[in-house]
């Protein structure tokens, strides 16, 4: 368990280690920990040599998608005809996702070896890590972490850059990411073509997420087998995963385990359960964007990327989100609505209308002017949000909704019927 | 506009002079297309201005090859980016569902009553604090975190605004 | 598989079409056009509107038409219920937050909004009247648009026509989620010469022109196919006709000539063909006055007065003027030992960045090239020398030639001559009174198509002065014709070959001068 609490004896620790530990932020200090050791090994290997180790040790991004790591970088031309673009996810704004934050906070050197070791492995001579504006206090740690690595001299011919993004969660979306680098509005692009293809500044380019790269050291340092071997149920699912924890919770924080690991443990055991006289009601176990989870479903659910689409949901950026008997779910699903409204980039009708559309028949619930025909309404309109935009926001705002009326119905009908008070002003 | 309300304007001071200027230059260069650094640019003018004008949204077209309605489409895309005046502690409180199921809502309404801000978004009368709400600020097992400008503050509750407001006071 | 086309199916119609065509583009082969708002083959693709949502057969979701390539044995369907109900659901989110107000608007009755809504949308909305509507106030963009922000759909077709067609991107998208609207910088204006096609390209009622504001509704309006008057460019145009009044000029798609834009002066070169100072009748010199007579008298007393004429004569041009009317006034002198020229009025040229031999021409002759095909020349100031001693002078709609002369003047006129010394004027018709064709600056030839009667007596050029030859043709396409079989610039063309969109001239023909 990261910081600030203390691990927890079940936690298998490999990318939390140093969290809390403010000698590990240092390059002297992370040098003492065996850091850059993994990166000097890389950068004499071969490239190819690099990716199937990667490709090897079956991580697949830990952003949301859940896309293999190794084989993502095999996309990038054989033939090189000119740069190659690696950026680096930093954008972390997934509602209940806190992970790369800490990774940044505490280990800023594992995310920048990690980020060499990738840039060699797809032969890009430059890095961009784009990180989130919000994050004050990991944009200077990171400031002062490549500085020092860069006085070191240890990425040989690969050149890292922070770019601070400036309050925008699409830019958590690949192509809006590099819009965004770019210097533009943070819209995210069509594809085709792809980023391998024609990514940052119309380049190939590879995109990774910070845990999946704070991984890459490990994994060149340990051997693709070791990682493999982390695997407690699902072999598609390997390694360690972190996994935020938040909400209603006595323990809140980071809790790094074994693919596969139980959630209820996580919630019961590891971060201290309920608070007294609470019982769990719902949880969402990847962050705000997939479908929330039931009492049973979360206490059935191994946390791998296979279990948690078996429990009726997805292991997304591994933000869990939990509920007790108190939580008002009509509330929280207005304000993730809410979120995505706010955040709805502009582009595809579905997203821009329906976003806040859905906000609006939310609040008019909660105002107690709801009717039964509005809870048809909501999933109409979210069906209809569904799979038909660009990139996956639209989907994100729909999916709670959906999840929600379908589990926790009574309670949209309770403000409907009048038999729970209005919260709201409409 | 108009000449005689040209004439009463004071002028507008260039942000990329001497050494902004300097520090845009070599942000520049990190990129392959000039563009790459508006990002950065416009953190430069908020940093110096406290806010992003209209002037200096065409200033920053000028320095990197592009338009002032471009800049001004970014600007207004990102949140952060403030197109008017804020109060000199900006303060941003998270109120997504994570936090706000921890009482964050509570904490909106103490930092308004502590700071004399009358409602979000409005800056106080001793021009001092602006307080908005914003969407997940990322510490989400840190409720509710905070910023104060730029410093990042974790785990505020209701109790303890007065102090932290003190602080800053 | 042929020649690599791609073979496909839309809606059970087999297509085949070249590797890379998009959907949408393909579908109009099969007789179906995807509905769509973002969308203009003109522009660059942004795939944002999320209308043309179709089903292809294997895709695990709806596709959008104008983003997707054609491939081998692919199914589309247009039509099927799934690709429908997601089109409705695109058309119900629009209205949301679009007023009704189209008794009101301009672009009712051409409104793609509307049109879509009427074909596939829901017959009410579901969405609560009690919700306010977004609202922002009427915008001035620049000299000719107005931006009603309340109807924008953010299909960003104005923003991509400045930014990559114009290359001048004064336009953008402003704030983002349900609070986008398209945003100017406040120091700027929509001023560029060829800005006025943001109106055409906006496919409802938010980009205005304030040229045509509130002048017509749009199913009052009578539409002809044109060519345009304002350079030597020949971009193709419609022209907009109210009551027989033209109110309007827009783009007619020539992808050879202007692709689907025209500049603001074009845009804006229409209210001469409204002048009301017509002439009406032919009239003959007695003494100091003109005398209304008939057309056989007045035919007649021009072949009199040739007849009796002999020595040199000069013509005198207006490069507006058909190229049949310039052809058979040539075929009048033959007989004279003639000079022809025409006088170019000169401007501004103002090209249009991003299509290639696009511009608002500096020389504002839109059959200055016809004219030099049939031998006439620029050199006006030779010509008006030359006739001071010619016997005949002919004008053809040149008002305000200042002539001298011993000769005897006879003038072919829209208007009243400024000067009185003409021995008879012969009342002719505007070019949108007839059918005709000009010669672009490249040697295109192109029809335009008569929009309205001539007022009282007024003749085309060509029959006015085709009666006084052997030919004496009945239409404007027999008029062509005997051109084509006499001038090796236009032999092998006929107005069946031009069709609407014209021919380069020789390409036809294969047979020199």
């Amino acid at each position: 368990m990261g910081y600030p609490q203390k691990p927890h004896p079940k936690e298998t620790v490999v990318l939390s280690e140093y969290f809390g530990d403010p000698e590990a932020r240092t390059f002297k200090g992370w040098v003492k920990r065996g850091g850059y050791e993994a990166l000097k090994k890389a950068l004499a290997m071969d490239p190819n040599a690099v990716t199937d180790e990667v490709k090897n040790s079956g991580l697949r991004g830990r952003g949301g998608a859940g896309f293999p790591t190794g084989l993502k970088w095999t996309f990038m031309p054989k033939e090189k005809r000119g740069p190659h673009y690696l950026c680096v996810n930093a954008d972390e704004s997934e509602p209940g996702t806190f992970k790369d934050r800490e990774i940044m906070r505490w280990t800023p050197h594992a995310l920048l070896e990690g980020t060499a070791i990738a840039a060699h492995a797809i032969r890009a001579e430059v890095a961009y890590i784009y990180i989130r504006g919000e994050f004050t206090e990991p944009w200077t740690v990171m400031t002062q972490a490549l500085a020092e690595a860069n006085a070191a001299k240890v990425f040989g011919n690969i050149t890292i850059h922070l770019h601070r993004g400036a309050g925008a969660y699409i830019c958590g979306e690949e192509t809006a990411l590099m819009n965004s680098i770019e210097g533009k509005r943070g819209n995210p692009r069509i594809k085709p073509p792809f980023p391998a293809v024609a990514g940052v500044f119309g380049k190939p380019t590879t995109i990774n997420n910070v845990e999946t790269l704070a991984a890459v050291p490990h994994i060149i340092k340990r051997g693709s087998a070791w990682y493999k071997g982390l695997c407690l149920s699902s072999p598609k699912s390997t390694g360690t995963k972190l996994f935020s924890v938040c909400g209603h919770i006595q323990k809140p924080g980071n809790v790094e385990v074994t693919m596969g690991f139980p959630l209820k443990d996580v919630i019961y055991e590891m971060c201290g359960g309920m608070r007294p006289g609470r019982t769990l009601k719902a949880c969402i176990p990847g962050g705000s964007s997939v479908p929330i989870l039931t009492k049973d479903e979360t206490e059935k659910c191994l946390l791998d990327y296979e279990g948690v689409a078996e429990a009726g949901s997805l292991l997304g950026s591994g933000g869990v989100i939990v509920f007790d008997d108190s939580a008002d779910m009509v509330y929280q699903i207005m304000r993730l609505a809410r979120f995505y409204a706010h955040e709805s980039c502009a582009q595809c009708t579905q997203c821009r209308e329906g976003t806040a559309w859905t906000t609006k028949i939310m609040e008019r619930i909660l105002a107690g002017k709801g009717q039964m025909k509005d809870l048809d309404l909501l999933l109409d309109l979210s069906e209809n949000m569904t799979g038909k935009t660009i990139c996956v926001l639209s989907d994100s705002c729909a999916t709670p909704v959906i999840s929600g009326i379908k589990k926790f119905r009574s309670e949209f009908e309770d403000y409907i019927t009048g038999k729970k008070r209005p919260v709201m002003v409409a | 506009m108009s000449a005689a309300h040209a004439a009463e304007a004071e002028p507008y001071q260039p942000v990329f002079v001497g050494k902004t200027l300097d520090r845009l230059n070599e942000i520049i260069a990190r990129y392959p297309a000039k563009q790459g650094a508006l990002l950065p640019a416009l953190w430069l003018v908020q940093e110096a201005r406290g806010w992003i004008s209209d002037d200096a949204m065409a200033e920053v077209a000028a320095v990197l090859d592009t338009t002032a309605a471009h800049v001004k489409g970014v600007v207004t895309f990102y949140t952060m980016y403030h197109q008017h005046p804020v109060g000199k502690y900006f303060v941003q409180v998270c109120t997504t569902s994570c936090c706000n199921i921890c009482g964050a809502e509570d904490v909106v309404k103490a930092l308004l009553q502590e700071t004399g801000a009358k409602e979000l978004g409005a800056t106080s009368p001793d021009g001092k604090w602006t307080v908005i709400e914003v969407e997940c600020l990322g510490a989400c097992g840190f409720p509710t975190p905070i910023l104060v400008n730029d410093d990042f503050i974790e785990n505020v509750t209701p109790d303890k605004v007065p102090d932290l407001v003190r602080k800053y006071r | 598989m042929a020649d690599g086309l791609i073979n496909l199916t839309i809606d059970d119609v087999a297509v085949s079409v070249p590797k890379g065509t998009l959907l949408i583009e393909a579908a109009k082969q099969a007789g179906v056009l995807v509905p769509h708002y973002c969308y203009h083959p003109g522009l660059p693709v942004a795939g944002v509107c999320r209308m043309c949502l179709v089903e292809v057969e294997k895709a695990p979701k709806l596709q959008i038409a104008c983003a997707t390539q054609v491939a081998e044995g692919m199914v589309v369907r247009t039509r099927s219920g799934q690709a429908k109900s997601g089109r409705t659901g695109v058309l119900e989110l629009l209205l949301i937050n679009h007023p009704l107000d189209c008794p009101i608007c301009d672009q009712a009755g051409e409104c793609e909004l509307q049109d879509f809504t009427f074909q596939e949308g829901r017959p009410s909305t579901r969405y609560s009247p009690t919700y306010p509507k977004r609202f922002n106030p009427v915008e001035d963009f620049g000299p000719d648009v107005l931006y009603v922000p309340n109807r924008c759909i953010l299909c960003t077709r104005c923003v991509r026509f400045m930014e990559d067609v114009a290359k001048e991107p004064v336009l953008n998208v402003s704030e983002r989620g349900d609070r986008a609207f398209v945003g100017i910088h406040p120091d700027a204006q929509l001023d560029h010469p060829w800005s006025g096609n943001v109106v055409d390209l906006c496919p409802v009622g938010s980009l205005l022109s304030k040229d045509f504001l509130h002048k017509a509704r749009a199913w009052e309006l009578d539409k002809t196919a044109s060519v345009c008057t304002g350079c030597s460019q020949g971009c193709n145009v419609t022209l907009d006709l109210r009551d027989d009044t033209v109110v309007r000029i827009r783009p007619r798609a020539n992808l050879e000539v202007n692709q689907y834009f025209i500049c603001d002066h074009g845009r804006g070169h229409y209210r001469w063909m409204n002048r009301g100072d017509r002439v009406e009748a032919p009239l003959v010199r007695e003494g100091a006055d003109l005398r209304a007579v008939d057309w056989d008298e007045a035919l007649d007393r021009v072949r009199t007065l040739l007849k009796g004429a002999g020595g040199s004569a000069v013509a005198l041009v207006s490069p507006k003027a058909s190229t049949e009317g310039l052809y058979f006034a040539r075929k009048v002198l033959a007989r004279f030992n003639w000079t022809g020229a025409f006088q170019v009025v000169m401007g501004e040229e103002a090209p249009l960045a991003g299509v290639p031999n696009l511009a608002l021409r500096a020389e504002r002759a839109p059959n200055g090239k016809g004219a030099e095909l049939l031998g006439y020349t620029r050199d006006y100031a030779a010509a008006l020398k030359a006739a001071e001693k010619a016997a005949v002078v002919l004008v053809i709609d040149d008002p305000e030639a200042q002539i001298k002369t011993s000769g005897q003047v006879i003038y072919l006129g829209t208007a009243a001559p400024a000067f009185l010394n003409a021995a008879i004027v012969l009342p002719m018709a505007l070019m949108v009174e007839e059918d005709g064709t000009y010669v672009n600056r490249d040697g295109r030839v192109q029809r335009y198509f008569q929009a309205r009667g001539t007022p009282a007596m007024a003749r085309p050029a060509w029959w006015i002065l085709g009666q006084l030859t052997d030919a004496a043709p009945e239409s404007a396409s027999a008029a062509f014709d005997a051109m084509a079989a006499e001038v090796g610039a236009f032999r092998g063309m006929s107005y069946a070959t031009l069709g609407l969109l014209g021919q380069r001239s020789g390409a036809g023909a294969g047979v020199p001068a």
